[in-house]
């Protein structure tokens, strides 16, 4: 639904990465690889939590 | 009892640090990485009452998003370990509430990031609610683990030997840590964690330096990585005091 805030395995944040990262490398062209690298999320196991997410509020929000 | 220990450091940031502790076992560098990850109390909302939610999120699950944002955590001894900090938020939809958006009744304790999407709020929904802070322990849940991905690893002596022979081809020697040559200290980030890349043509042997280690330590924002090994240091001191009493006749 919303990004998880953790990531589950380490605990670092990630999701205040989200945003950014949902713009420039899901909407936007560039490569998810250089964006997570940027953002400074280095292990795989924080990245995996941004690459596989898919936000699903905007699809659940009709039905109360 | 107080040991002098030489401690090193490599990397230095607000939360991230590398450092090198020289004369420790490897029982005590266990048990002060265990320290950090489980024994030092930080701030994280444990209950929140909810006042008004018509978000698309259970108020179980997103009592559980505001427990794991990361509060800053204030100097040791300002709070003892059943004190309350009273956050609040209040938004209204369309829009997205966001950790920057709690507002705190202390000022020592505030989210640490203010970009954590908490949840997403469409026409007409509201997000009302009020958070108690207070201090505990990794052990208890992982909300309260200050430290994060926190690691140590042996140093490493890598003294170079002789040319290797002119028709060998040199294999990658793949190392990952921190190098001492010479005395010096080198990350291997720097020559891409591979021996033959800073010794081309040479034969290199590496060995574990007895009772040094470097630890990478990362705080999760609830205090700087160097207040996070003091702290965890502090907690062990502690706990040691407490078992001598414990066992005093």
């Amino acid at each position: 639904m919303m990004v998880p805030v953790r990531c589950f395995t380490c605990g670092n944040v990630v999701g205040e990465h989200w945003e950014e990262f949902d713009e420039r490398a899901k909407q936007g062209e560039e490569d998810p690889q250089e964006v997570l690298d940027e953002l400074g999320v280095d292990r795989f196991c924080c990245r995996r939590m941004l690459v596989s997410h898919t936000d699903l509020v905007d699809v659940v929000s009709p039905y109360q | 009892m107080t040991e002098a220990y030489d401690v090193e450091f490599v990397e230095r940031g607000d939360r991230n640090i590398r450092f090198l502790v020289r004369g420790v076992t490897p029982a005590f560098a266990n048990g002060i990485r265990r320290a950090m990850v489980a024994d030092v109390p930080t701030m994280a909302i444990d209950e929140v009452r909810f006042i008004e939610n018509s978000s698309v999120m259970f108020d179980e699950q997103l009592a559980l998003r505001l427990g794991l944002v990361p509060l800053t955590t204030p100097p040791e001894g300002e709070f003892a370990e059943d004190d309350v900090v009273t956050l609040s938020i209040d938004v209204e939809g369309p829009g997205t509430a966001y950790s920057g958006d709690l507002v705190t009744s202390d000022d020592l304790v505030r989210p640490a990031d203010e970009n954590v999407p908490i949840i997403k709020l469409k026409d007409g929904q509201r997000l009302e609610a009020e958070a108690d802070a207070v201090l505990d322990r990794g052990k208890d849940h992982a909300k309260h683990q200050g430290g994060v991905a926190v690691g140590y690893r042996h140093l490493q002596r890598v003294t170079v030997g002789e040319d290797i022979s002119e028709f060998e081809e040199q294999e990658a020697q793949i190392i990952r840590g921190v190098i001492e040559d010479d005395g010096e200290l080198v990350l291997t980030s720097e020559f891409d964690h591979d021996l033959s890349e800073r010794y081309p043509g040479k034969e290199v042997h590496v060995e574990d330096v007895p009772g040094a280690f470097v630890f990478h330590v990362e705080t999760d924002g609830s205090f700087d990585a160097t207040d996070l090994v003091t702290r965890a240091v502090d907690t062990i001191d502690s706990r040691a005091a407490d078992l001598e009493e414990a066992v005093q006749l």
